[in-house]
């Protein structure tokens, strides 16, 4: 029983031995093209939602969480579907190990939103660069197993979230300082993953 | 109920790769995607230099590796790398292969909870 159990155990490290130094494939260009248009629309939409975010941080925070769970949404379901079809035998250990180095961050992006609108509201002006912050260490996780090229977005992401919390007060509110990294940021990451990644053939399985 | 048909047929366990050198190279050409030479590979299979270079040229007319053949140091080396069809078809093998070992691990442990079942009466 021992015996079965580690060749099980085996089998398993042999699998995520091969996941580890495969380039995941999971993410697709139109889904993160798309994603680029959500945060357009947002940004379009907002000054009509919410005319004053800095005291009325709730509706601010639902138009970005509307494109943050749609994104993430297209996201997954493209992530599934190209997963088994380019990976098949790798699929599950690839979409575990990708969700392993981005998930982490979109947890901590949560509970600190949380934090900040409930426990210190009078710094929610914070949120936009501290989102871009965020989302560009979720990035740099995962550049591990996508193209080296990846890091450029990654950076950006870093840029854009520092100058936004460097604007200092509530103006970092306005729709164009979600809407423009993102946007810039989603196309970068589409355009690295249209051009640079693995050609279909290459990949695996 | 009847056992769904060819439930233990496990066609997936291709020959070619079912062989204990040839899974050898295979597993240490998938786990170094930049290749190995001739000799890290000799080394790492423990196979001698003729046996190595029958099951490469096996798994070469397959279309599962790849040969290449060159300098180092002004030497010559053998660079061995597995091809992306060569790891398609180990990662559809290793899949049966688990398959084989989850069954077996099923039909110990139910062998295992029934001699346990018989031991009872004759213990009380």
């Amino acid at each position: 029983m021992t015996d079965l159990r580690r060749a099980l155990g085996d089998i398993h490290a042999i699998r995520k031995q091969v996941a580890d130094r495969t380039e995941f494939r999971g993410y697709g260009p139109v889904a993160m093209a798309c994603t680029a248009l959500f945060a357009v629309i947002s940004a379009t939409v907002q000054p009509y939602v919410v005319s004053d975010p800095a005291h009325t941080p709730v509706r601010y925070l639902a138009i970005w969480f509307a494109a943050a769970t749609l994104s993430l949404l297209l996201s997954s379901v493209t992530m599934y579907t190209r997963s088994r079809r380019m990976h098949s035998g790798l699929s599950d250990e690839m979409i575990r190990m990708a969700a392993q180095q981005f998930v982490p961050s979109v947890g901590a992006g949560l509970l600190m939103t949380v934090v900040l609108v409930f426990a210190i509201p009078h710094v929610v002006w914070m949120l936009p660069g501290f989102w871009q912050v965020i989302f560009s260490l979720g990035v740099f996780a995962s550049c591990r197993s996508l193209p080296k090229t990846m890091f450029a977005p990654a950076c950006l992401y870093l840029g854009t979230g520092v100058a936004a919390m460097a604007i200092g007060d509530t103006r970092a509110l306005s729709p164009w300082v979600m809407g423009v990294p993102f946007a810039l940021g989603q196309m970068m990451i589409a355009a690295v993953l249209r051009f640079d990644g693995a050609a279909e053939e290459d990949v695996d399985a | 109920m009847p056992e769904q048909e060819g439930r233990f047929a496990y066609e997936g366990l291709d020959r070619l790769i079912h062989e204990r050198a040839r899974l050898s190279v295979l597993t240490s050409l998938l786990t170094h995607p930049k290749g190995l030479t001739f000799v890290e590979l000799k080394a790492m299979c423990s196979l001698t230099d003729g046996n190595l270079s029958r099951h490469l040229s096996i798994l070469e007319q397959d279309g599962m590796v790849l040969i290449e053949k060159g300098h180092e140091k002004n030497r010559p080396q053998t660079l061995c790398r597995i091809t992306a069809y060569g790891k398609k078809r180990y990662l559809e093998y290793l899949e049966t292969l688990e398959q084989v070992v989850r069954d077996a691990a099923k039909i110990a442990e139910g062998s295992k909870a029934n001699s346990r079942g018989r031991m009872r009466p004759a213990e009380a």
